[in-house]
């Protein structure tokens, strides 16, 4: 399979990309709503 | 702003607080912008995503035509369509934002998150797409239609993101990047139509077209599965960073008054 390669990658750039980005910004809402009262936050 | 109804003195009780925590465990709080059912929405898509990775890369046959490579397809066609939907998304909430009687901020918010993920899952398109040109036309980049004008549209919501970013009001931002939104969302069914509009290398739509190309059930199904998985994704990203954005922008609002009741604390001490 001379694609694999190719086709490892697609999926391992795709993965981690989400992957990465949704940690960001989890590791940001976290930083805010620490430096916000609850009123600010109406979704909790 | 109605969004802005707590006292100063919340707003300095809060910020000088520790981090939220579990109540009675002292551990921190595992998400400031998650609820329930984001969770749930967090683990149908990890699911999803599992699934695909299955069905992608071990279960689904290979191509007659393509071989193997036919895989890279599942990822370029998802996120592509995530592309789309999101900067879809991004123009109606823009209109929603712009129109008097729906002219809140959180519209502008949702376009401004929808923009970011729409960006983020079109630069993996043409990542994808690259490597799939790779192999099936023997290079990376060809200057054809659909994919040229897959990356204009690509640079147009950068450029949207950059406008996003310039200085002024929360309102100012919406009603700027509202109206560049509008104009963008314009090459979508340029970059659609391109190639039934111009000869290239690019292939039409397999799926649609069931006179001239059969899909096997398990490509077929695989590719459902990605529109599925990719969707959840997408909804998961932008309720987050819609909220993260509210956090920054309730933070923008009152950082001043803050910096301001400090100063004065220090001053009594």
């Amino acid at each position: 399979m001379d694609d694999i390669g190719f086709i490892l990658a697609t999926y391992i750039a795709t993965f981690a990309g989400s992957v990465l980005l949704a940690t960001y910004y989890l590791r940001r809402a976290r930083r805010l709503a620490a430096q916000l009262p609850p009123e600010d936050k109406p979704w909790i | 702003m109605t969004d802005n109804a707590v006292t100063h003195q919340q707003v300095i009780a809060a910020a000088a607080s520790p981090a939220p925590t579990v109540a009675g465990t002292g551990q921190r709080r595992a998400s400031a912008s998650g609820t329930p059912f984001t969770r749930a929405l967090g683990i149908a898509t990890i699911i999803a995503m599992a699934v695909l990775l299955l069905f992608g890369l071990f279960l689904s046959p290979a191509d007659v035509v393509q071989g193997e490579s036919v895989r890279i397809l599942y990822i370029h066609v998802g996120t592509v369509w995530v592309a789309y939907v999101a900067f879809g998304m991004t123009a109606i909430s823009s209109a929603a934002f712009l129109w008097k009687r729906t002219t809140s901020l959180t519209w502008d918010r949702i376009a401004g998150a929808s923009a970011e993920v729409g960006v983020l899952f079109m630069a993996l398109t043409l990542f994808a797409g690259a490597l799939w040109g790779r192999l099936a036309w023997g290079k990376f980049w060809v200057w054809d239609a659909r994919v040229t004008t897959t990356a204009f549209l690509f640079i147009s919501y950068i450029g949207y993101l950059a406008v996003r970013g310039l200085g002024g009001s929360h309102q100012q931002r919406g009603r700027r990047s509202a109206v560049v939104a509008l104009l963008a969302v314009l090459e979508i069914p340029l970059v659609h139509f391109s190639v039934k509009l111009w000869r290239g290398l690019h292939q039409d739509s397999s799926v649609a077209d069931t006179t001239h190309v059969k899909l096997h059930d398990l490509m077929l199904f695989s590719l459902f599965l990605a529109l599925v998985a990719f969707t959840l994704l997408y909804a998961w990203l932008v309720i987050h960073r819609q909220r993260v954005m509210a956090m920054q922008d309730a933070l923008d609002d009152k950082g001043l008054d803050y910096a301001l009741q400090q100063r004065r604390r220090e001053g009594d001490l």
